[in-house]
């Protein structure tokens, strides 16, 4: 994973912080193993001997077990609230969202994801936000269960029908971010991808006007066939 | 001077039979016939579910493959996960126990021995209903099908009443079983054999039982809701009329959860008696391994939101998840170095039980560490659904319930059948395993902690970069697939074919290797008082003791007196 939010960079430190704390476990248990089953090995003439000191040892690999438990729970804590933390709006994020986040609901239905923007316009499948903004996304699904997952700007976060789930992020630089869907959602699950587009705030508002002037002109195209009483 | 009359345990020519012998065995309330129905039955199933895993690997062996069809493919997703987990892992578990528990406590029997007839009638029913549905519609709503898609405006198809049906079956089977072990550990336990003398796989039945006994029913209910809501209007778990989607994660996760850990349990504990028969000594602390194997029952099931750390429920309860799933690494560790402080200072028999046991600490080792990794709340915003966690399961669970089992197997087998193992194919099917299990899923940690690849997708894409991790994993899984084969062979040709076992082919230390292989159907025709958790080990340095003085006594009688 390469972050490339505020909180992404937090969970990668966590998970770095994970990995080792789980290296150290697996290295420990398998290196005192492996030296065990060599050393202790069935020999002619060998009688198999009591470990001593067996209550005290035990105390103490217990207190470093719950040490070493206390501190992992600590780090966890640390780093996901940082990680939890609203991001701001820097210098060169979108004006209109100094106080308060660009909020963006993205839709999860079978089997697309559909962002709504403040200003009316929608899209699908990709979603554009202005660099360096604080974007709160609100999930929603309109079906079953799904998981909105772009690993380098946001947690990982599920939409559930009937409610919702708010999750905040800022793109620190301008690009083209892969993402995917990530519970199973039934047939389509695997290419119910996702892209977010990353743009400068000038560009963001040029989409979403366009977008919008666009829909409201396919929309009027609509009616006026209906009224003209002729199927679209 | 002649030595005074040596103990006698023999019992033979008792069993009359007029009914031909698999008959006999299908219709049996008798725990041995139970036990070996469960155990043979997983066997088949865990061929069948290594057959299907093959079959999804093979399909994601290189990016957009269409060797299985979307929906196929998660056809056999939903039958790999309702086999591996209810038809092989819980069954072969749960047999082991039933088999051998009754034998370790010096029980001639079971309490309910109707109850767990039934029970494992229910667990054939069960397995029945899951793969009639080849012959109509297989389920397909994945592992754990999730509400809402697994309600009928999503899958009308009949395979997920199936499966709901197949593994609610399957689970009141577990249960009965579970209580008529909790019943026969509670009441029928040898004079003298006090809860602090009970060997410890006996005492990981009974944890396990009564953890069954727990999460089994909360599933059941879950279940009977889904049914309700499919064909009933219900709502329990469609959103918008009052009922709630993730109602359906909480109950099936408690069960789920509650069941991983009941799979570690019994690994555990058949590592504990392996450790220590092949070591020859006892169990380094085993009052500690006891209480930690509860331990893990009790804080294991209640960490069951470490499934659930990217559904909307508050932080409070993620920051709860992430502390009891921590706080599992006091018991699991205990537990991890009483087994290493037992092997150090033994004298150590690499038999092929004592290699898988050593294996299964080794795997499992490697499956909580990463599973720890996925409690911090923050990492599992990256690692949850992803491949990541795939592998963590495996390691955890094909450790506990393949190589745990397969000790497990190889140990009592000669209990079971008066015949031991192949030794040299245990030791290819063993190294096989490891090197399938490596190969296949050790990849699938970086696939899914670096690319970030999600669980349960019926195709990946090549600019997602997981090809290479793909076609590893594709080819360990083939291997690890010929190392389970093995096994199974082993396993059928040994029991007519093996070399024969006395009635304590390792030297064990626990009452089931005080009678007969196969034992009778009574188990047992005298029984020792029980004053140590060892009675056999106390036998035999009574006997070492009296041959000694005996034979010290016949030296003075020979000394010329002076």
């Amino acid at each position: 994973m390469a972050p490339h939010s505020p909180g992404t960079d937090q969970i990668s430190t966590l998970l770095w912080i994970g990995f080792v704390a789980a290296a150290i476990l697996v290295i420990a248990v398998n290196v005192a193993l492996f030296f065990a089953v060599r050393r202790f090995r069935s020999e002619r003439g060998a009688t198999p001997r009591r470990l001593l000191g067996g209550r005290g040892l035990q105390f103490r690999v217990g207190a470093v077990l719950t040490i070493f438990a206390a501190l992992l729970f600590v780090l966890g804590v640390v780093f996901t609230g940082k990680a939890r933390e609203r991001p701001s709006t820097g210098e060169a994020g979108l004006a209109s969202a100094k106080t308060e986040p660009l909020k963006i609901k993205a839709t999860g239905q079978q089997w697309l994801w559909r962002y709504d923007y403040p200003n009316g316009a929608f899209s699908y499948y990709k979603l554009v936000v202005p660099v360096d903004t604080a974007v709160e996304l609100e999930l929603l699904s309109t079906d079953v269960v799904h998981t909105w997952n772009v690993n380098d700007l946001a947690p990982k976060a599920d939409a559930v029908p009937g409610k919702a789930h708010k999750i905040a992020f800022s793109a620190d630089d301008e690009g083209s971010y892969e993402g995917d869907s990530a519970t199973l959602s039934g047939q389509a699950y695997a290419p119910m991808r996702t892209e977010v587009d990353v743009v400068s705030p000038a560009e963001y508002e040029e989409f979403t006007e366009t977008q919008e002037s666009e829909i409201e002109e396919a929309q009027d195209r609509v009616v006026k066939l209906y009224e003209e009483e002729k199927t679209p | 001077m002649s030595p005074g009359p040596r103990p006698e345990f023999v019992a033979e020519g008792y069993r009359v039979s007029r009914r031909p012998r698999w008959a006999e065995r299908a219709t049996s309330a008798d725990h041995k016939d139970v036990g070996q129905i469960l155990i043979c039955g997983a066997l088949g199933f865990l061929f069948i579910a290594a057959v299907e895993l093959v079959l999804m690997r093979l399909q994601l062996l290189v990016p957009e493959n269409t060797f299985l069809s979307p929906v196929g493919f998660n056809r056999m997703l939903s039958m790999y996960g309702a086999t591996s987990i209810f038809l092989f892992a819980l069954p072969f578990a749960l047999g082991f126990f039933y088999y051998v528990a009754p034998l370790q406590i010096g029980a001639r029997g079971t309490a309910l021995p109707r109850l767990g007839q039934t029970g494992v009638a229910l667990y054939v029913a069960g397995a029945t209903v899951l793969y009639a549905t080849f012959l109509f519609t297989p389920p397909e709503g994945g592992v754990n099908p999730l509400a809402p898609l697994s309600e009928k405006a999503f899958l009308s198809s009949n395979g997920i009443d199936a499966w709901v049906t197949g593994t609610g079956l399957a689970t009141l089977g577990f249960v009965f079983l579970a209580i008529n072990l909790v019943a026969t550990l509670r009441m029928m336990r040898a004079p003298g054999m006090a809860w602090r003398r009970v060997p410890v796989f006996a005492w990981a039945a009974t944890v396990s039982s009564w953890l069954l006994v727990v999460v089994g029913p909360v599933f059941l209910a879950a279940l009977t809701m889904l049914m309700i809501d499919r064909h009933y209007e219900g709502i329990f778990f469609a959103d918008g009329s009052g009922g709630a989607p993730l109602l359906w994660q909480h109950l099936s996760w408690i069960f789920f959860t509650g069941a991983y850990m009941l799979l570690l349990i019994f690994a555990f504990g058949a590592n504990a008696e392996i450790v220590a028969t092949f070591s020859r000594k006892p169990l380094f602390n085993r009052n500690v391994v006891m209480a930690s194997l509860g331990a893990v029952a009790v804080l294991g099931t209640l960490a069951w939101m470490q499934n659930m750390l990217t559904a909307p429920i508050g932080i409070g309860w993620q920051y709860f998840a992430m502390l009891i799933s921590v706080a599992l690494v006091v018991p699991f560790g205990l537990i991890l170095f009483n087994l290493i402080a037992t092997l150090i200072g033994g004298t150590l028999r690499m038999r092929a039980p004592a290699l898988f046991a050593i294996g299964a600490i080794s795997m499992i080792s490697i499956g909580l560490a990463a599973e720890l990794e996925q409690s911090l709340v923050g990492a599992a915003w990256h690692l949850h659904n992803t491949t990541d966690a795939t592998a963590a399961t495996h390691f955890a669970l094909i450790g506990g319930a393949i190589f745990g089992g397969f000790a497990a197997l190889h140990y009592w087998f000669p209990k079971m059948t008066g015949r031991t193992m192949g030794e040299s194919l245990g030791r290819i099917s063993f190294w096989t395993i490891v090197a399938g299990l490596l190969l296949g899923f050790a990849p699938l940690f970086l696939a899914g902690d670096d690319k970030g690849q999600v669980v349960d997708a019926y195709k990946y894409f090549d600019n997602t970069g997981v090809t290479a991790y793909n076609v590893i994993a594709t080819i360990g899984v083939l291997i690890l697939f010929v190392g389970l084969l093995l096994t199974i062979c082993n396993a059928i040709f040994s029991r007519t074919n093996g070399p024969a076992a006395g009635h304590d082919p390792w030297g064990g230390d626990t009452l089931e290797w005080f009678t007969l292989s196969p034992p009778e159907p009574h188990n047992f025709d005298v029984l020792p008082d029980v004053r140590s958790p060892q009675p056999l080990r106390d036998i035999r340095e009574a006997i070492g003791h009296r041959t000694r003085r005996e034979e010290s006594a016949a030296a003075r009688e020979s000394q010329p007196v002076a």
